[in-house]
């Protein structure tokens, strides 16, 4: 079990006064049974009316705006959560009974792919060969290899917004692209599989309190009788330094800051600072 | 029929279609009785003179519609389409029945799904919907109305039957053309409509008035109601400004609105004034630009916290599209036996779902026979008439169908009924369909006597839809004796003045319209990358 402290700053500069911006944030980590949340945040500069709701996916929003004159929006998320690790699964399903008519419905939102995580011919002929030899939980796992195989981790190499075949053609992406490319080959292979939006504590042998750069992550569960967390960028199982904000369907459902602004931003500067204080 | 002359009714012939008029041997119904006299009196030239003198005070009124991207004329025929009272007794109770279906389908999918949880309907249709808008779950309206106005369109089939050929509980369209209608109409044949009985269509936007009054947010006693329109260059423009005005309430564009502290104001010249109710007639998509399409500038930001807070109400609801998808249309039936615990009184089209195998295969068979609509078109778009389509046609709608199944219903082709139209061949039967129109105050279901009957111009054609070249007939529902006792006549429709409708504003700024569409190229999405 682990305690993290979470800070999660976004800060937008605009190339001139701007008076007219509505934002939605998802910064709030989720109350789950393996993640308490001992405390959270969300701190808007210029202080600003907000509201909060949970959404269809059940993460918690705080929906905000800036109506008044002012040239940078500070947005900063801060959050104590206690982790525990993940315990041993044991519910497992085969290939019929995950193909069965029962969890295909239950769980379609899960199975469908999107224009951003539909695989390319030769990311699904990978899926098809592994679920043809393998069982659901290790055609999963094989996809994930394959993956940290042929995907380099480059920071900037792709936005929030390619598709999961670009990364796939230029063997680079970041975390949502690795998210997104399991996702599509899972989901092509019957498999349900989700996107999760979150944070990552880097070291995995981290120093009581000291205060490391984090990331704003984001990583995939799959479906096979139990939900079941891996990072892929990372080749790992999603563990004790992994803090869960919200799950959807890809990026677009939990991202974790939109809206709308009438006006130009000249930079975004992004920082995820983690501590582990237990 | 007179003797010696020639009447405008000789020649008339109904075809293998029902023809609302007369029966195969020549019969005149009876609920056309005095409309088929009062025609016969007539000369044909008589008769196209009256049509000519229509369609002048339509062109300067300013009663037009987008076809191909050209503004027209909406054709009214000289011939109203009457129906009978008890039929409608029947039809009324039928729509009523199917708004409240669609009210406790809509709370529930955006609620708790019970439908799914009990089986009702697949969870894939509903999360397969492109209508399914997740953005609104958990919004409970003030009156717990979603579908403030209807238009269920329905057809009468060769043998008689009337039944429902689509739901449209987005923003359904037409009944400026219904009020229209029956202004012109009543000019036209001032005495009929007292001695016929025909039922008042009128009081509309009253209805509608208070409906939305009464939607609007907890604890607003005396709520601002407005209009909101895509602006000037809007097909339904016309609609949009005769009921903003028939209701007394003001007409806005999404740049007069806008959000602070999660309440809506319109901007005027004596400052911002609080919005409660908002009749919008933009499409989800571009109500608001945080919740859905960034680059639009025909709604505002923030409206939907503000619906979800409580503090404006939506007319029609945000997603009510999920309702309409013509694949949803299938399971009308069984939900209104789940929700209601009755029967359906109007029966749907025999439709088959392309996503069941045994039945796709059974279309692929028979696709020259039947007609293919894909599940979330309107106003006619994508729909394919297999009796009439090219084989080239054909092949390519097979391969739309095996690509995506869940995008599309077979049904048989209906031979929608016939009324006499006025052709250049002189009265001719037209293939109609009708679109009443409904309005759910919460506490009941106003059904507009009549609604758009629009009629198909080419001989034999049976797609209506004004965007498919279609015209229109008033619709004259007979009133019958409605109470006991004595027999009560609605008032005379021409004495209704349909205050203020006279012209229409012609006064479009195209400059404003500019400007909007700056703003909305400034307006950006920006999302933070991770890791």
């Amino acid at each position: 079990m682990s305690t993290l402290r979470i800070e999660h700053r976004t800060r937008f500069t605009y190339a001139s006064e701007i008076v007219s911006s509505y934002n939605e944030a998802r910064l709030t980590p989720a109350w789950l049974p393996r993640q308490r949340v001992l405390d959270s945040r969300v701190e808007i500069d210029p202080s600003t009316w907000r509201t909060t709701y949970r959404d269809y996916w059940e993460t918690d929003v705080v929906a905000f705006e800036v109506l008044q004159p002012h040239s940078a929006l500070t947005v900063v998320g801060s959050s104590i959560v206690e982790v525990s690790p993940v315990r041993q699964r044991d519910e497992r399903v085969g290939w019929t009974e995950l193909q069965g008519p029962r969890f295909q419905d239950l769980l379609c939102e899960y199975l469908g792919n999107t224009p951003t995580t539909e695989p390319s011919e030769e990311l699904k002929q990978i899926a098809e060969d592994a679920a043809g030899r393998l069982s659901p939980e290790l055609t999963a796992r094989a996809i994930c290899d394959v993956l940290h195989d042929r995907i380099g981790y480059v920071p900037g190499s792709t936005s929030v917004h390619t598709p999961a075949t670009h990364a796939w053609e230029a063997s680079s992406g970041v975390c949502q692209d690795f998210a997104h490319l399991a996702i599509g080959a899972l989901r092509h292979v019957d498999i349900p599989a989700r996107y999760v939006s979150g944070y990552l504590h880097p070291k995995r042998d981290a120093e009581i309190g000291e205060s490391v750069a984090g990331e704003s992550h984001a990583w995939v569960e799959w479906w096979t009788g139990d939900w079941h967390g891996f990072d892929p960028t990372n080749d790992r199982e999603v563990g004790d330094h992994h803090v869960i904000v919200g799950r959807g369907r890809e990026y677009r459902d939990v991202p974790p800051l939109m809206g709308v602004v009438a006006g130009e931003t000249s930079s975004l500067d992004v920082r995820v600072t983690v501590t582990q204080t237990a | 029929m007179s003797e010696g002359r020639s009447t405008p009714w000789a020649g008339y012939a109904p075809a293998q279609a029902w023809d609302e008029a007369m029966d195969v041997h020549g019969e005149v119904r009876e609920p056309y009785a005095r409309v088929y006299a009062e025609i016969d009196r007539m000369s044909g030239e008589d008769l196209y003179a009256r049509a000519e003198a229509l369609a002048s005070s339509y062109l300067a009124q300013g009663v037009t519609f987008d076809h191909a991207g050209e503004e027209r004329p909406f054709p009214l025929d000289i011939v109203p389409r009457v129906v009978g009272a008890d039929e409608w007794d029947v039809i009324a109770p039928g729509i009523a029945q199917r708004v409240r279906t669609l009210e406790a389908f809509l709370a529930d999918v955006y609620g708790s799904q019970h439908c799914v949880t009990d089986g009702v309907v697949p969870r894939r249709l509903l999360a397969s919907s492109k209508y399914f808008y997740r953005a609104v779950a958990g919004i409970e309206p003030a009156n717990g109305v979603r579908v403030h106005v209807s238009g269920i369109d329905l057809v009468r089939d060769q043998n008689n039957i009337w039944r429902v050929l689509e739901d449209n509980v987005r923003v359904p369209s037409g009944v400026s053309y219904v009020l229209s209608n029956r202004r012109a109409m009543s000019q036209m044949y001032p005495d009929m409509f007292g001695a016929m009985g025909v039922r008042p269509v009128l009081e509309y936007s009253q209805r509608l008035r208070a409906a939305l009054a009464k939607a609007a947010p907890d604890g607003v006693d005396d709520p601002t109601i407005v209009v909101l329109t895509p602006g000037v260059f809007n097909s339904a423009y016309y609609e949009h400004s005769l009921l903003a005005r028939t209701m007394g309430v003001q007409l806005v564009e999404g740049r007069d609105l806008e959000t602070l502290n999660g309440r809506v104001y319109m901007r005027t010249t004596a400052g911002r004034r609080r919005v409660d109710v908002i009749y919008r007639r933009v499409d989800d998509d571009y109500l608001d630009p945080v919740q859905f399409r960034p680059d639009s500038a025909l709604g505002a930001p923030g409206i939907v916290t503000a619906a979800r807070l409580g503090n404006v109400t939506i007319a029609n609801a945000v997603g009510n599209g999920v309702a309409d998808d013509k694949l949803i249309y299938t399971y009308m039936p069984d939900l209104t036996r789940y929700y209601l615990g009755e029967e359906p009184i109007l029966p749907i089209v025999d439709t088959w779902r392309l996503e069941e195998k045994a039945a796709r295969e059974e279309v692929m068979d028979r696709l020259d026979e039947l007609v293919v609509k894909p599940v979330d078109g309107s106003g006619g778009k994508g729909v394919v008439i297999g009796t009439k389509a090219s084989q080239e046609e054909l092949d390519a709608t097979r391969r739309l169908i095996l690509a995506d199944p869940r995008g599309w219903i077979a049904q048989p082709v209906i031979q929608l009924s016939t009324v006499p139209t006025l052709t250049d061949d002189g009265l001719e039967p037209r293939h109609v369909d009708l679109r009443p129109f409904a309005i759910n105050d919460g506490d009941d279901v106003w059904v507009l006597p009549g609604g758009l009957t629009r009629v198909a111009l080419q001989r034999g054609q049976l797609i209506v839809n004004s965007s498919q070249g279609g015209g229109s007939k008033d619709t004259w529902v007979l009133g019958g004796v409605r109470h006991r006792g004595s027999t009560v006549v609605p008032p005379p429709e021409a004495k209704v003045e349909l205050e203020g409708v006279d012209s229409v504003p012609q006064d479009a700024h195209p400059e404003d319209w500019a400007h909007g569409q700056q703003q909305q190229q400034q307006q950006q999405a920006r999302e933070v990358s991770g890791s």
